[in-house]
Protein backbone atom coordinates (compact mmCIF):
# COMPACT_ATOMS: atom_id res chain seq x y z
CA UNK A 1 0.00 0.00 0.00
CA UNK A 2 1.46 3.28 -0.78
CA UNK A 3 1.11 5.93 1.55
CA UNK A 4 -1.30 8.48 1.93
CA UNK A 5 -1.69 11.71 -0.38
CA UNK A 6 -0.65 14.52 2.26
CA UNK A 7 -3.01 17.69 2.13
CA UNK A 8 -2.47 20.88 3.25
CA UNK A 9 -5.11 22.62 4.31
CA UNK A 10 -4.95 26.54 4.81
CA UNK A 11 -7.93 28.66 6.05
CA UNK A 12 -8.30 31.39 8.68
CA UNK A 13 -11.77 29.77 9.87
CA UNK A 14 -11.45 27.52 12.78
CA UNK A 15 -14.42 25.57 12.05
CA UNK A 16 -13.12 23.79 8.86
CA UNK A 17 -10.34 21.70 10.53
CA UNK A 18 -13.03 19.65 12.16
CA UNK A 19 -15.54 19.45 9.31
CA UNK A 20 -12.87 18.26 6.71
CA UNK A 21 -11.23 15.56 9.06
CA UNK A 22 -15.40 14.39 9.83
CA UNK A 23 -16.75 14.71 5.86
CA UNK A 24 -13.34 12.71 4.69
CA UNK A 25 -12.75 10.61 7.91
CA UNK A 26 -13.37 7.32 5.36
CA UNK A 27 -10.68 8.33 2.92
CA UNK A 28 -8.89 9.22 6.02
CA UNK A 29 -9.14 5.45 7.53
CA UNK A 30 -8.67 3.84 4.26
CA UNK A 31 -5.37 5.33 4.39
CA UNK A 32 -5.95 7.22 1.08
CA UNK A 33 -5.71 11.04 2.70
CA UNK A 34 -3.66 12.61 5.90
CA UNK A 35 -4.49 16.28 6.29
CA UNK A 36 -2.37 19.02 7.93
CA UNK A 37 -4.20 22.33 9.13
CA UNK A 38 -2.60 25.94 8.79
CA UNK A 39 -4.21 29.33 9.52
CA UNK A 40 -2.57 31.50 6.94
CA UNK A 41 -0.28 31.85 4.36
CA UNK A 42 2.60 32.93 6.83
CA UNK A 43 2.12 29.53 8.66
CA UNK A 44 1.41 27.15 5.50
CA UNK A 45 5.04 28.37 4.12
CA UNK A 46 6.07 27.10 8.08
CA UNK A 47 4.76 23.89 7.26
CA UNK A 48 5.73 23.13 3.81
CA UNK A 49 9.38 23.84 4.83
CA UNK A 50 9.64 22.11 7.99
CA UNK A 51 6.72 19.18 6.88
CA UNK A 52 8.41 17.55 3.77
CA UNK A 53 6.09 15.29 1.73
CA UNK A 54 2.70 17.40 1.45
CA UNK A 55 1.22 16.61 -1.97
CA UNK A 56 -1.12 19.58 -2.50
CA UNK A 57 -2.06 22.71 -1.21
CA UNK A 58 -6.31 23.56 -0.60
CA UNK A 59 -6.33 27.02 0.68
CA UNK A 60 -8.74 29.55 1.51
CA UNK A 61 -8.00 33.43 -0.34
CA UNK A 62 -8.86 35.82 2.10
CA UNK A 63 -6.53 35.68 5.40
CA UNK A 64 -4.20 37.66 7.69
CA UNK A 65 -0.37 38.19 7.58
CA UNK A 66 -0.43 36.23 4.07
CA UNK A 67 -3.21 36.03 1.81
CA UNK A 68 -3.60 33.07 -0.38
CA UNK A 69 -3.25 34.90 -3.56
CA UNK A 70 0.39 35.60 -2.23
CA UNK A 71 1.23 32.10 -0.84
CA UNK A 72 0.76 30.85 -4.62
CA UNK A 73 3.23 32.43 -6.24
CA UNK A 74 5.44 31.06 -2.06
CA UNK A 75 4.70 27.72 -3.06
CA UNK A 76 6.73 26.77 -5.91
CA UNK A 77 9.70 27.98 -4.63
CA UNK A 78 9.20 25.34 -1.70
CA UNK A 79 8.56 22.58 -4.22
CA UNK A 80 7.74 23.40 -7.95
CA UNK A 81 5.79 19.89 -7.75
CA UNK A 82 3.02 20.56 -5.20
CA UNK A 83 -0.16 21.60 -7.14
CA UNK A 84 -2.71 23.89 -5.34
CA UNK A 85 -6.36 24.35 -5.16
CA UNK A 86 -7.86 27.18 -4.20
CA UNK A 87 -11.13 28.09 -1.79
CA UNK A 88 -13.04 31.20 -2.97
CA UNK A 89 -16.42 33.23 -2.55
CA UNK A 90 -19.14 32.41 -4.79
CA UNK A 91 -19.06 34.36 -8.15
CA UNK A 92 -15.61 35.76 -7.16
CA UNK A 93 -14.26 35.59 -10.69
CA UNK A 94 -11.67 38.32 -10.32
CA UNK A 95 -9.54 36.62 -7.72
CA UNK A 96 -10.21 33.28 -9.16
CA UNK A 97 -9.09 34.45 -12.35
CA UNK A 98 -5.70 35.77 -10.29
CA UNK A 99 -4.88 32.28 -8.70
CA UNK A 100 -5.31 30.53 -12.17
CA UNK A 101 -2.93 32.73 -13.78
CA UNK A 102 -0.35 32.48 -10.43
CA UNK A 103 -0.66 28.79 -11.50
CA UNK A 104 -3.28 27.20 -9.24
CA UNK A 105 -4.60 24.03 -10.45
CA UNK A 106 -8.19 24.20 -9.82
CA UNK A 107 -11.28 26.26 -7.23
CA UNK A 108 -13.95 25.34 -5.31
CA UNK A 109 -16.00 28.06 -4.09
CA UNK A 110 -17.90 28.57 -0.54
CA UNK A 111 -19.65 27.37 0.56
CA UNK A 112 -17.64 23.95 0.49
CA UNK A 113 -19.64 20.83 -1.76
CA UNK A 114 -17.52 18.07 0.21
CA UNK A 115 -18.96 15.79 -2.79
CA UNK A 116 -16.87 18.14 -5.23
CA UNK A 117 -13.97 18.73 -3.16
CA UNK A 118 -13.40 15.14 -2.84
CA UNK A 119 -13.77 14.70 -6.83
CA UNK A 120 -11.74 18.10 -7.52
CA UNK A 121 -9.14 16.64 -5.13
CA UNK A 122 -9.00 13.12 -6.30
CA UNK A 123 -8.07 14.62 -10.07
CA UNK A 124 -5.32 17.05 -8.51
CA UNK A 125 -3.75 13.74 -7.40
CA UNK A 126 -4.26 11.98 -10.18
CA UNK A 127 -3.07 14.71 -12.13
CA UNK A 128 0.03 15.32 -9.74
CA UNK A 129 0.63 11.16 -10.18
CA UNK A 130 1.20 11.87 -13.80
CA UNK A 131 3.34 14.81 -13.79
CA UNK A 132 5.42 12.60 -11.07
CA UNK A 133 5.87 9.68 -13.66
CA UNK A 134 6.74 11.91 -16.68
CA UNK A 135 9.59 13.75 -14.50
CA UNK A 136 10.66 10.37 -14.05
CA UNK A 137 10.83 8.96 -17.25
CA UNK A 138 12.41 12.40 -17.96
CA UNK A 139 15.22 11.64 -16.09
CA UNK A 140 14.96 8.50 -16.58
CA UNK A 141 15.89 9.38 -20.19
CA UNK A 142 18.31 11.94 -19.68
CA UNK A 143 20.64 8.65 -18.16
CA UNK A 144 19.98 6.95 -20.62
CA UNK A 145 20.98 9.34 -22.83
CA UNK A 146 23.96 9.88 -20.75
CA UNK A 147 24.76 5.96 -21.23
CA UNK A 148 24.64 6.58 -24.95
CA UNK A 149 27.32 9.33 -24.82
CA UNK A 150 29.34 7.31 -23.26
CA UNK A 151 29.19 4.39 -25.64
CA UNK A 152 29.63 6.60 -28.50
CA UNK A 153 32.62 8.06 -26.50
CA UNK A 154 34.05 4.08 -26.22
CA UNK A 155 33.17 3.33 -30.01
CA UNK A 156 35.26 6.55 -31.21
CA UNK A 157 38.23 5.46 -28.98
CA UNK A 158 38.43 1.83 -29.68
CA UNK A 159 39.23 3.04 -33.44
CA UNK A 160 42.44 3.66 -34.46
CA UNK A 161 43.42 7.26 -33.52
CA UNK A 162 47.26 6.62 -33.90
CA UNK A 163 48.54 5.57 -37.46
CA UNK A 164 51.68 3.81 -38.52
CA UNK A 165 54.64 5.85 -39.44
CA UNK A 166 56.53 4.26 -42.61
CA UNK A 167 58.49 5.93 -45.21
CA UNK A 168 56.83 3.42 -48.01
CA UNK A 169 53.41 3.90 -47.04
CA UNK A 170 50.76 6.19 -45.01
CA UNK A 171 47.46 5.00 -43.86
CA UNK A 172 44.79 6.84 -42.58
CA UNK A 173 40.93 6.14 -41.57
CA UNK A 174 38.14 7.75 -40.28
CA UNK A 175 34.32 7.11 -38.73
CA UNK A 176 31.43 9.61 -38.52
CA UNK A 177 28.82 7.77 -36.97
CA UNK A 178 24.84 9.17 -38.26
CA UNK A 179 23.64 8.67 -34.77
CA UNK A 180 24.35 8.74 -31.20
CA UNK A 181 26.32 4.97 -31.94
CA UNK A 182 27.15 3.85 -34.85
CA UNK A 183 27.61 0.49 -36.66
CA UNK A 184 30.50 0.73 -38.61
CA UNK A 185 34.64 0.49 -37.77
CA UNK A 186 37.98 0.32 -39.34
CA UNK A 187 40.88 -0.78 -37.94
CA UNK A 188 44.63 -0.82 -38.59
CA UNK A 189 46.59 -4.21 -37.20
CA UNK A 190 50.27 -5.22 -36.53
CA UNK A 191 50.73 -8.52 -38.21
CA UNK A 192 54.11 -10.89 -38.32
CA UNK A 193 56.80 -10.19 -40.97
CA UNK A 194 56.26 -6.12 -41.06
CA UNK A 195 52.75 -6.46 -42.66
CA UNK A 196 49.60 -4.74 -41.94
CA UNK A 197 45.76 -5.76 -41.67
CA UNK A 198 43.50 -3.28 -42.73
CA UNK A 199 39.56 -3.64 -41.83
CA UNK A 200 36.23 -1.72 -42.74
CA UNK A 201 33.02 -3.07 -41.51
CA UNK A 202 29.26 -2.14 -41.54
CA UNK A 203 27.00 -3.99 -38.83
CA UNK A 204 23.32 -4.09 -40.98
CA UNK A 205 21.72 -1.50 -38.47
CA UNK A 206 22.53 1.33 -36.00
CA UNK A 207 22.15 2.03 -32.09
CA UNK A 208 23.11 0.03 -29.11
CA UNK A 209 22.30 -4.28 -30.29
CA UNK A 210 24.44 -2.77 -33.68
CA UNK A 211 27.45 -1.52 -31.37
CA UNK A 212 27.84 -4.57 -29.30
CA UNK A 213 27.43 -6.41 -32.72
CA UNK A 214 30.40 -4.02 -33.83
CA UNK A 215 32.47 -4.29 -30.80
CA UNK A 216 32.45 -8.27 -30.71
CA UNK A 217 33.30 -8.21 -34.89
CA UNK A 218 35.99 -6.61 -34.21
CA UNK A 219 37.41 -8.56 -30.94
CA UNK A 220 36.95 -11.15 -32.94
CA UNK A 221 38.49 -10.16 -36.37
CA UNK A 222 41.54 -8.50 -34.03
CA UNK A 223 42.10 -12.27 -32.78
CA UNK A 224 41.37 -14.60 -35.19
CA UNK A 225 43.50 -12.06 -37.75
CA UNK A 226 46.76 -12.59 -35.35
CA UNK A 227 47.08 -15.95 -35.68
CA UNK A 228 46.36 -16.46 -39.54
CA UNK A 229 47.72 -14.69 -41.95
CA UNK A 230 45.66 -14.63 -45.15
CA UNK A 231 42.44 -12.56 -45.01
CA UNK A 232 39.94 -15.32 -47.09
CA UNK A 233 40.37 -17.87 -43.89
CA UNK A 234 40.61 -14.78 -41.45
CA UNK A 235 36.70 -14.19 -42.59
CA UNK A 236 35.98 -17.83 -42.69
CA UNK A 237 36.96 -18.40 -38.96
CA UNK A 238 35.22 -14.94 -37.79
CA UNK A 239 31.99 -15.57 -39.38
CA UNK A 240 31.66 -19.21 -38.17
CA UNK A 241 32.68 -17.43 -34.90
CA UNK A 242 29.66 -14.81 -35.55
CA UNK A 243 27.01 -17.60 -36.54
CA UNK A 244 27.64 -19.04 -33.51
CA UNK A 245 25.13 -17.76 -31.13
CA UNK A 246 23.82 -15.54 -33.16
CA UNK A 247 20.24 -15.10 -32.28
CA UNK A 248 19.66 -11.26 -33.53
CA UNK A 249 20.32 -12.11 -37.85
CA UNK A 250 22.53 -9.14 -37.52
CA UNK A 251 25.14 -9.66 -40.13
CA UNK A 252 28.13 -7.46 -40.60
CA UNK A 253 29.68 -6.62 -44.16
CA UNK A 254 33.50 -6.78 -43.50
CA UNK A 255 36.97 -6.28 -45.92
CA UNK A 256 39.57 -7.64 -44.68
CA UNK A 257 42.98 -7.13 -46.29
CA UNK A 258 46.85 -7.75 -45.71
CA UNK A 259 49.47 -5.46 -46.86
CA UNK A 260 53.30 -6.30 -47.81
CA UNK A 261 54.70 -3.06 -47.62
CA UNK A 262 58.30 -4.59 -49.23
CA UNK A 263 56.39 -6.08 -52.27
CA UNK A 264 53.35 -3.74 -52.44
CA UNK A 265 51.03 -6.38 -52.35
CA UNK A 266 47.67 -6.08 -51.10
CA UNK A 267 45.48 -8.69 -50.80
CA UNK A 268 41.95 -8.70 -49.81
CA UNK A 269 38.73 -10.51 -49.04
CA UNK A 270 35.27 -9.50 -49.23
CA UNK A 271 32.41 -10.52 -46.77
CA UNK A 272 29.64 -8.63 -48.57
CA UNK A 273 31.53 -5.65 -48.61
CA UNK A 274 31.83 -2.85 -51.56
CA UNK A 275 34.71 -3.30 -53.61
CA UNK A 276 38.15 -1.43 -53.08
CA UNK A 277 38.43 1.63 -54.99
CA UNK A 278 42.12 1.74 -56.47
CA UNK A 279 43.80 4.53 -57.78
CA UNK A 280 46.83 4.61 -59.71
CA UNK A 281 49.95 7.01 -59.64
CA UNK A 282 48.47 8.68 -62.60
CA UNK A 283 44.99 9.15 -61.21
CA UNK A 284 43.14 6.36 -63.18
CA UNK A 285 40.79 4.25 -61.10
CA UNK A 286 39.27 1.40 -60.82
CA UNK A 287 36.81 -0.78 -58.75
CA UNK A 288 38.64 -4.19 -57.61
CA UNK A 289 36.77 -7.12 -58.31
CA UNK A 290 34.32 -8.34 -55.45
CA UNK A 291 35.46 -11.94 -54.26
CA UNK A 292 31.61 -13.17 -53.90
CA UNK A 293 31.77 -13.53 -50.32
CA UNK A 294 28.27 -13.14 -48.09
CA UNK A 295 28.19 -10.62 -45.00
CA UNK A 296 29.62 -12.04 -42.01
CA UNK A 297 27.52 -14.18 -39.05
CA UNK A 298 24.68 -15.08 -41.67
CA UNK A 299 25.63 -18.63 -42.80
CA UNK A 300 28.04 -20.95 -41.14
CA UNK A 301 30.59 -23.03 -42.62
CA UNK A 302 31.80 -20.77 -45.70
CA UNK A 303 34.93 -20.11 -47.77
CA UNK A 304 36.08 -16.79 -48.45
CA UNK A 305 37.95 -16.45 -51.73
CA UNK A 306 40.60 -13.87 -51.54
CA UNK A 307 42.13 -11.52 -54.44
CA UNK A 308 45.87 -9.59 -54.92
CA UNK A 309 46.74 -6.63 -56.47
CA UNK A 310 50.21 -5.33 -56.27
CA UNK A 311 50.60 -1.51 -55.45
CA UNK A 312 53.01 0.69 -57.43
CA UNK A 313 54.74 3.78 -55.71
CA UNK A 314 51.94 6.16 -55.75
CA UNK A 315 48.90 4.23 -56.11
CA UNK A 316 46.42 4.51 -53.84
CA UNK A 317 43.25 2.08 -52.23
CA UNK A 318 40.30 3.56 -51.14
CA UNK A 319 38.38 1.48 -48.56
CA UNK A 320 34.92 2.73 -47.95
CA UNK A 321 30.86 1.80 -46.18
CA UNK A 322 28.10 2.75 -48.20
CA UNK A 323 27.69 5.55 -45.74
CA UNK A 324 30.17 7.12 -48.55
CA UNK A 325 28.35 5.99 -51.84
CA UNK A 326 24.84 6.10 -51.03
CA UNK A 327 25.36 9.55 -49.34
CA UNK A 328 22.49 11.81 -50.43
CA UNK A 329 21.92 15.38 -51.08
CA UNK A 330 18.96 17.05 -51.14
CA UNK A 331 17.76 16.09 -54.51
CA UNK A 332 17.68 12.40 -53.46
CA UNK A 333 20.84 12.02 -55.63
CA UNK A 334 23.67 9.18 -53.81
CA UNK A 335 27.05 9.84 -53.90
CA UNK A 336 27.89 6.93 -56.03
CA UNK A 337 31.56 5.30 -56.28
CA UNK A 338 31.83 7.90 -59.19
CA UNK A 339 32.12 10.67 -56.49
CA UNK A 340 34.72 8.79 -55.18
CA UNK A 341 36.51 8.41 -58.10
CA UNK A 342 36.34 12.18 -59.15
CA UNK A 343 38.13 13.41 -55.93
CA UNK A 344 40.95 10.65 -56.79
CA UNK A 345 40.89 11.92 -60.25
CA UNK A 346 44.32 13.76 -61.28
CA UNK A 347 45.38 15.23 -58.00
CA UNK A 348 46.57 12.11 -56.65
CA UNK A 349 50.65 12.74 -57.44
CA UNK A 350 50.55 15.05 -54.44
CA UNK A 351 47.98 13.55 -51.47
CA UNK A 352 48.72 11.94 -48.38
CA UNK A 353 46.49 9.70 -46.96
CA UNK A 354 45.42 12.05 -44.69
CA UNK A 355 44.56 14.26 -47.29
CA UNK A 356 42.39 11.82 -49.34
CA UNK A 357 40.45 10.74 -46.26
CA UNK A 358 40.01 14.20 -45.23
CA UNK A 359 38.90 14.77 -49.12
CA UNK A 360 36.47 12.17 -49.01
CA UNK A 361 34.80 13.67 -45.84
CA UNK A 362 34.71 17.39 -47.38
CA UNK A 363 33.64 16.12 -50.09
CA UNK A 364 30.56 14.09 -48.90
CA UNK A 365 29.86 16.81 -46.33
CA UNK A 366 29.59 19.56 -49.01
CA UNK A 367 27.13 16.91 -51.44
CA UNK A 368 24.82 16.21 -48.75
CA UNK A 369 24.49 19.82 -47.93
CA UNK A 370 21.90 20.04 -45.75
CA UNK A 371 20.44 16.94 -46.46
CA UNK A 372 19.97 14.24 -43.24
CA UNK A 373 23.03 11.70 -42.70
CA UNK A 374 21.55 8.27 -42.49
CA UNK A 375 24.28 5.59 -42.48
CA UNK A 376 27.43 6.11 -40.74
CA UNK A 377 30.58 7.56 -43.15
CA UNK A 378 33.52 5.33 -42.88
CA UNK A 379 36.93 5.65 -45.10
CA UNK A 380 40.26 4.39 -44.65
CA UNK A 381 42.86 5.35 -47.46
CA UNK A 382 46.36 3.25 -47.71
CA UNK A 383 49.08 5.10 -49.95
CA UNK A 384 51.93 3.55 -51.76
CA UNK A 385 55.08 6.10 -51.07
CA UNK A 386 56.85 6.76 -54.40
CA UNK B 1 7.53 2.96 -47.82
CA UNK B 2 4.30 1.35 -49.12
CA UNK B 3 3.30 -2.33 -48.73
CA UNK B 4 0.80 -4.28 -51.05
CA UNK B 5 -0.27 -7.52 -51.29
CA UNK B 6 -2.64 -9.78 -53.30
CA UNK B 7 -2.66 -14.14 -53.47
CA UNK B 8 -2.26 -15.50 -57.08
CA UNK B 9 -2.14 -18.97 -57.88
CA UNK B 10 -1.19 -20.08 -54.11
CA UNK B 11 1.18 -17.88 -53.67
CA UNK B 12 1.32 -14.50 -51.77
CA UNK B 13 2.58 -11.60 -53.86
CA UNK B 14 3.60 -8.66 -51.69
CA UNK B 15 4.91 -5.72 -53.18
CA UNK B 16 6.94 -3.08 -51.06
CA UNK B 17 7.29 0.60 -52.79
CA UNK B 18 9.83 3.79 -51.53
CA UNK B 19 12.57 3.31 -49.39
CA UNK B 20 13.37 0.71 -46.42
CA UNK B 21 16.75 1.91 -44.40
CA UNK B 22 17.21 2.26 -41.00
CA UNK B 23 14.59 4.63 -39.56
CA UNK B 24 11.92 1.77 -41.25
CA UNK B 25 13.07 -0.88 -41.31
CA UNK B 26 10.98 -2.12 -38.20
CA UNK B 27 8.46 -1.46 -39.87
CA UNK B 28 8.38 -2.69 -43.16
CA UNK B 29 9.12 -5.99 -41.28
CA UNK B 30 6.63 -6.14 -39.49
CA UNK B 31 4.04 -4.62 -42.00
CA UNK B 32 5.15 -7.27 -44.52
CA UNK B 33 4.68 -10.39 -41.44
CA UNK B 34 1.40 -8.89 -40.97
CA UNK B 35 -0.10 -9.74 -44.59
CA UNK B 36 1.30 -13.47 -44.39
CA UNK B 37 -1.55 -15.49 -43.15
CA UNK B 38 -1.51 -18.77 -41.06
CA UNK B 39 -2.39 -20.35 -44.70
CA UNK B 40 0.56 -18.92 -47.15
CA UNK B 41 2.78 -21.78 -47.92
CA UNK B 42 4.56 -19.46 -50.55
CA UNK B 43 5.59 -15.63 -50.35
CA UNK B 44 7.27 -13.58 -52.87
CA UNK B 45 8.37 -10.04 -52.38
CA UNK B 46 7.78 -7.96 -55.44
CA UNK B 47 10.85 -5.23 -55.37
CA UNK B 48 9.71 -4.11 -58.78
CA UNK B 49 8.89 -0.49 -57.33
CA UNK B 50 11.46 -0.46 -54.58
CA UNK B 51 13.90 2.50 -54.92
CA UNK B 52 16.34 1.86 -52.18
CA UNK B 53 17.11 -1.05 -49.35
CA UNK B 54 20.33 -0.57 -46.90
CA UNK B 55 21.48 -3.28 -45.33
CA UNK B 56 19.26 -2.87 -42.27
CA UNK B 57 16.22 -3.61 -44.65
CA UNK B 58 18.31 -6.54 -46.15
CA UNK B 59 18.28 -7.54 -41.73
CA UNK B 60 14.44 -7.19 -42.52
CA UNK B 61 14.14 -9.61 -45.24
CA UNK B 62 16.17 -12.27 -43.66
CA UNK B 63 14.04 -11.96 -40.60
CA UNK B 64 11.17 -12.44 -42.79
CA UNK B 65 12.91 -15.38 -44.30
CA UNK B 66 13.78 -17.45 -41.10
CA UNK B 67 10.55 -16.42 -39.87
CA UNK B 68 9.01 -18.30 -42.96
CA UNK B 69 11.84 -21.51 -43.07
CA UNK B 70 10.16 -22.14 -39.41
CA UNK B 71 6.65 -23.03 -40.85
CA UNK B 72 8.01 -24.34 -43.96
CA UNK B 73 6.78 -21.92 -46.33
CA UNK B 74 8.33 -21.01 -48.89
CA UNK B 75 10.36 -17.29 -49.71
CA UNK B 76 11.43 -16.20 -52.91
CA UNK B 77 12.27 -12.06 -54.27
CA UNK B 78 11.58 -11.06 -57.74
CA UNK B 79 11.87 -7.65 -60.03
CA UNK B 80 14.81 -6.38 -58.09
CA UNK B 81 15.44 -2.78 -60.06
CA UNK B 82 19.62 -2.35 -60.70
CA UNK B 83 20.61 -0.70 -57.64
CA UNK B 84 18.61 -3.14 -55.29
CA UNK B 85 20.16 -5.72 -57.50
CA UNK B 86 23.77 -4.54 -56.90
CA UNK B 87 23.21 -4.25 -53.10
CA UNK B 88 21.89 -7.92 -53.15
CA UNK B 89 25.49 -9.17 -54.87
CA UNK B 90 27.48 -6.86 -53.00
CA UNK B 91 25.94 -7.82 -49.59
CA UNK B 92 26.23 -11.88 -50.94
CA UNK B 93 22.29 -12.20 -50.24
CA UNK B 94 22.02 -12.99 -53.67
CA UNK B 95 23.36 -16.55 -52.87
CA UNK B 96 21.11 -16.80 -49.86
CA UNK B 97 17.60 -15.60 -51.26
CA UNK B 98 15.93 -16.87 -54.31
CA UNK B 99 15.56 -13.80 -56.65
CA UNK B 100 13.68 -14.43 -60.15
CA UNK B 101 12.98 -11.54 -62.96
CA UNK B 102 9.33 -11.32 -62.37
CA UNK B 103 6.51 -12.62 -60.62
CA UNK B 104 5.33 -15.18 -63.05
CA UNK B 105 8.98 -16.67 -62.57
CA UNK B 106 8.97 -16.55 -58.77
CA UNK B 107 5.73 -17.94 -58.32
CA UNK B 108 6.35 -20.84 -60.89
CA UNK B 109 8.97 -21.62 -59.60
CA UNK B 110 7.67 -21.74 -55.74
CA UNK B 111 5.02 -24.51 -57.01
CA UNK B 112 2.40 -22.27 -56.10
Amino acid sequence: MLRPYKILVVDDEPDLEPLMLQRMRRHIRKGRYTFVFAHNGVEALEVLNRDGGIDMVLSDINMPQMDGLTLLEQIPKVDPNIRSVIISAYGDMKNIRTAMNRGAFDFVTKPVDFKDLQITIERTLAHMQEWREALSYRDKLVSIQNELEVASRIQQSILPSEFPEDMRYQVYGNMEPARDVGGDFFDILDLDKGRMGLAIADVSDKGVPAALFMMSCRTLLKGVAIGLSEPGPVLAEVNQLLHEDNETFLFVTVLYAVYDPGSGEFTYASGGHDAPLLVRADGSAELLPLTDGIALGVVPDLDYRQHSVILQPGDTIVLYTDGVTEAQNMLGDAFEVEGLHRIFAGTLASITAREGTDSVFQTVRDFMGEAAQFDDITCLTLHRDK
Amino acid sequence: MDITSQRTDGALIVSAEGRVDGANARKFQKAVENVIGDGDSAVVLDMESLSYISSAGLRSILLIAKGLQKRNSKFAVCSLQGPIREVFRIVGFDKIVSIYDSQGDAVKALGG
